[in-house]
């Protein structure tokens, strides 16, 4: 991530009504099809572990909008509390519940009020007391500064226009010493300012 | 700028054409659009 990045000039509110509903779509009318791939094909090119994806409800699977895999970068310690910030339909939310087990706990943060009841279904599907889903924004996270083991994310920040304020906000809620482990998009060539400033170019 | 958000021990994961194959190949092509996994911890 450059220390260096010319911010996007966009209505912001705009782009979070653009977004919300685009993912508002994934979690409702997961088969519509998008302009980026999506559920258990995505899950298999991102190298999940298939017995892991057989696990989760099928409304986690369908709605999974994931661009790596977060889990890939460390086992998460029983115990912990991790930050599933935009945890989207729960996909990354309940396998790290499972990972951290009931001496852990997961909050999960997402800004759509239709992926927050998915996630929260699936919780309640598996049976799994530790996740606490709550709605919020990635630049103003509900969650109480320095209480995070870790943070973990997934194709998220690259809707933020403003990264510099999600990486501090991050930085807010996590313990020191906490770590972050991210999965995410960049672009290696030059952006055109005018590329940048074109909300359609978002959220697709 | 996660040096500058207060991150250190910052270690680069698996690139990945997430994009290949979908509606969106030929934007993100124009952009070499990746895919990449990245872990950091908060300094103490």
């Amino acid at each position: 991530m450059a220390d260096s990045v010319t911010p996007a000039r966009v209505d912001r509110a705009l782009l979070r009504e653009q977004v919300q509903q685009k993912y508002h779509d994934v979690a409702s009318e997961p088969d519509k099809g998008f302009h980026f791939h999506t559920g258990r094909p995505l899950a298999a090119m991102l190298d999940y572990d298939p017995a892991d994806v057989d696990w989760l409800p099928p409304t986690a699977v369908e709605s999974f909008a994931g661009t790596g895999n977060p889990l890939s970068l460390g086992r998460l310690p029983s115990g912990a509390t991790v930050l599933d910030l935009g945890c989207g339909a729960g996909f990354d939310t309940l396998l790290t519940a499972r990972q951290v087990g009931q001496s852990g706990r997961v909050i999960a943060v997402d800004m759509t009020e239709a992926m927050v009841e998915k996630t929260r279904a699936g919780a309640g599907a598996l049976g799994l007391q530790n996740v606490d889903v709550r709605l919020g924004y990635t630049e103003e996270l509900p969650v109480e500064s320095a209480s995070v083991d870790v943070v973990i994310s997934n194709g998220v920040i690259n809707l933020c226009p403003d990264k510099r304020a999600v990486m501090e906000e991050i930085h807010r809620v996590l313990k020191p010493g906490g770590r972050i482990q991210i999965a995410d998009i960049v672009v290696l060539q030059p952006v055109p300012q005018e590329a940048k400033d074109d909300i359609d170019l978002w959220s697709g | 700028m996660l040096r500058l958000s207060g991150f250190v021990d910052i270690r680069w994961g698996e690139q990945i054409d997430v994009f290949s194959g979908s509606e969106h190949e030929s934007d993100a092509a124009e952009f070499d659009t990746r895919g990449i996994t990245f872990s950091a911890s908060r300094s103490g």
